[in-house]
């Protein structure tokens, strides 16, 4: 398979403190990839420059051949449009829009919209009976899937999940859950963050962080290139 | 999608936008109903200063007519002759057209200003006059007159006495079909058709012609303009005490509408301004997702534009027509007769509140500087 990301060298720094120290590595197509690690370790920080939402200090983030560190502002925008999905912890859903105005509003950005396809995305994370529901009307696990099925609407090239079932109790973190193993068998390439080492050993490799640096890389096909 | 976002944002956040609505709508109301009232009330006032009499005197050459005082003309001329060269000048908006002849005659050794018009005419000219009696409405009537409130006091006159007005040595006798009081120096004349007073001084003239032409200053100096290419060989003058209060009166409340319209628009501004501040400030949680989510700022704020645009053509339609209603209520209230809307006043009024709630929704630029990283992680 094809690299879709590859980290080289990556730095960021806020002022003083630098959340990234010469982070590399490199993630095939179609991996599942679970970047773990204490709080403050990079893992968020890595997320966003991955997804184009922050610039690195330094060194390169190539994400299906963009350098994203190159971008500038619209360059950025596009990119987020076209080749990622996000699924953020905190769900971010708009409030003002139902379920399916949510999908469709990723649609809206990238390109045109379509109600059907939106509507089949919502069937298909199991929603197909709260589609015109405000966020307020579903629960934290429905509403987890309402971002999956916005996340995927554009087939991504990458999908990028932040602690996707932090906020979730046991049942709907085994349906979420459910839907990255499915997403994951249909060939999706997915950077999920987590704190949970149960969850973590879902993913085909592990990424362990500490202090903005990569430490540890567990399961065979791992090949970190650590600065 | 665009107009969906926009009418879902629009319809979950009213709450919000309740004070720019208000103040839209009241500034609308307000802004229409003066627009209303700056082109109704134009012909309003001119309705009134219609009433006061001609506004127009054409004169023969060299002639300093005094039209009020009603002194005798020392040139007169063919009222014929005359008639024919101002109907060459047609304008819709002529009240009332009428030769005069002044004379100075004689009752009971007295003497008294006696006008000869033409009667019917003179009730359009005059319609303020009160009136004791009847008016002399037939062109034929060669035996009525109208006297003036002083008139009749000096001579003891009321509606169907007996009148003999002595000129040189020919004599009319007349009955007074009414008392006129006018508050001004017609109260001192007495009121006849033209052939009355022609034949009484042997005279086959006229002293002046007056014309009361309605329309705004402009249609009035026009028409002016056009009649003195016309009759060249005659004065045409403007009474300039009426056109001048009417153009200076005009012209000030013009001024103060403007001025009006000018204060409501800034403090509507002013209050959207306040609003979209606070909604900015609201919304950088929403613009960091629609970011994430791709959305470049000038497609965001668009929808926002959009928002607060619908907002301002909104409000500018319903108060346009509360404005309406308004500036119809204040023409009973002011001038007796309702004040009709005027179509032109409501695109006027949608525009310049979609303009005003643009003007007031500068604050949105400050989106532009969202970050979305920083959004997302909660800052």
């Amino acid at each position: 398979m094809p690299t879709v990301v590859q980290a080289e060298n990556l730095r960021k720094e806020f002022g003083n403190v630098r959340a990234l120290d010469g982070v590399s590595f490199r993630v095939d197509g179609g991996e599942w990839i679970a970047i773990m690690g204490p709080s403050g370790s990079g893992k968020t920080t890595l997320i966003n420059i991955l997804g184009g939402l922050d610039t690195p200090t330094a060194g390169q983030a190539i994400v299906d051949g963009t350098d994203v560190a190159r971008l500038d502002e619209a360059g950025l925008t596009r990119f987020r449009a076209v080749k990622i999905g996000f699924i953020f912890q905190q769900f971010h859903l708009v409030p003002y829009l139902t379920a399916v105005e949510n999908v469709m509003l990723a649609q809206y950005f990238h390109s045109t919209t379509d109600e059907k396809e939106a509507q089949q995305a919502l069937e298909r994370v199991g929603l197909g009976d709260r589609i015109e529901h405000l966020p307020t009307q579903l629960s934290g696990g429905e509403q987890q899937r309402v971002a999956v099925a916005r996340a995927l609407i554009n087939h991504p090239k990458l999908i990028l999940a932040d602690e996707p079932t932090g906020n979730l109790d046991e049942a709907n973190e085994e349906i979420v859950l459910g839907l990255l193993r499915e997403l994951h068998s249909e060939g999706h390439t997915i950077l999920m963050v987590t704190h949970a080492a149960t969850i973590g050993r879902l993913a085909d490799r592990r990424i362990e962080f500490a202090h903005g640096h990569l430490v540890q890389a567990a399961a065979t096909s791992l090949k970190p290139e650590l600065a | 999608m665009f107009w969906r976002l926009v009418f879902q944002l629009l319809r979950r956040s009213r709450g919000r936008f309740a004070v720019a609505i208000f103040a839209i709508v009241s500034g609308a109301t307000v802004i229409s109903a003066l627009l209303n009232l700056d082109l109704g009330v134009q012909n309003k006032l001119t309705q009134e200063f219609r009433t006061l009499g001609a506004n127009i005197v054409i004169s023969p050459p060299d002639v300093q007519q005094s039209v009020d005082g009603g002194s005798a003309a020392p040139v007169l001329f063919n009222e014929d002759v005359l008639q024919i060269g101002i109907e060459s000048v047609p304008e819709a908006n002529v009240v009332a057209s009428a030769p005069y002849l002044y004379i100075v005659a004689k009752a009971a050794q007295k003497p008294v200003v006696m006008v000869g018009t033409l009667m019917g005419e003179l009730r359009k000219f005059e319609p303020t006059w009160q009136l004791d009696g009847r008016w002399i409405s037939s062109s034929d009537d060669m035996a009525g007159c109208l006297v003036g409130r002083n008139v009749a006091r000096q001579f003891h006159l009321k509606p169907d006495s007996s009148l003999r007005l002595t000129y040189a040595d020919r004599t009319a006798e007349l009955t007074v079909s009414g008392v006129v009081s006018a508050g001004g120096p017609d109260d001192n004349q007495i009121f006849v058709n033209l052939p009355v007073a022609q034949r009484l001084a042997a005279i086959d003239g006229i002293s002046v012609w007056q014309i009361s032409a309605g329309g705004s200053s402009k249609v009035v100096a026009g028409y002016l303009a056009r009649l003195t290419v016309a009759l060249p060989q005659y004065q045409v003058r403007p009474i300039r005490q009426v056109a001048e209060a009417e153009g200076a009166l005009l012209g000030r409340i013009r001024l103060l509408i403007v001025s009006m319209v000018l204060l409501i628009l800034v403090l509507t501004a002013l209050c959207v301004l306040g609003t979209m501040a606070a909604l900015a400030m609201e919304r950088r949680k929403l613009v960091g997702l629609m970011k994430s989510l791709g959305g470049s700022i000038s497609r965001i704020v668009g929808i926002f534009l959009a928002e607060v645009g619908v907002l301002g053509a909104a409000g500018g339609l319903v108060g346009a027509i509360l404005g309406s209603a308004l500036s119809y209520w204040m023409g009973l209230r002011v001038f007796g007769t309702a004040i009709a809307p005027r179509w032109e006043v409501f695109p006027v009024t949608i525009v310049l509140m979609v303009l005003v709630t643009l003007t007031g929704a500068i604050p949105l630029r400050l989106l532009g500087n969202v970050k979305p990283a920083d959004i997302l992680r909660g800052e």
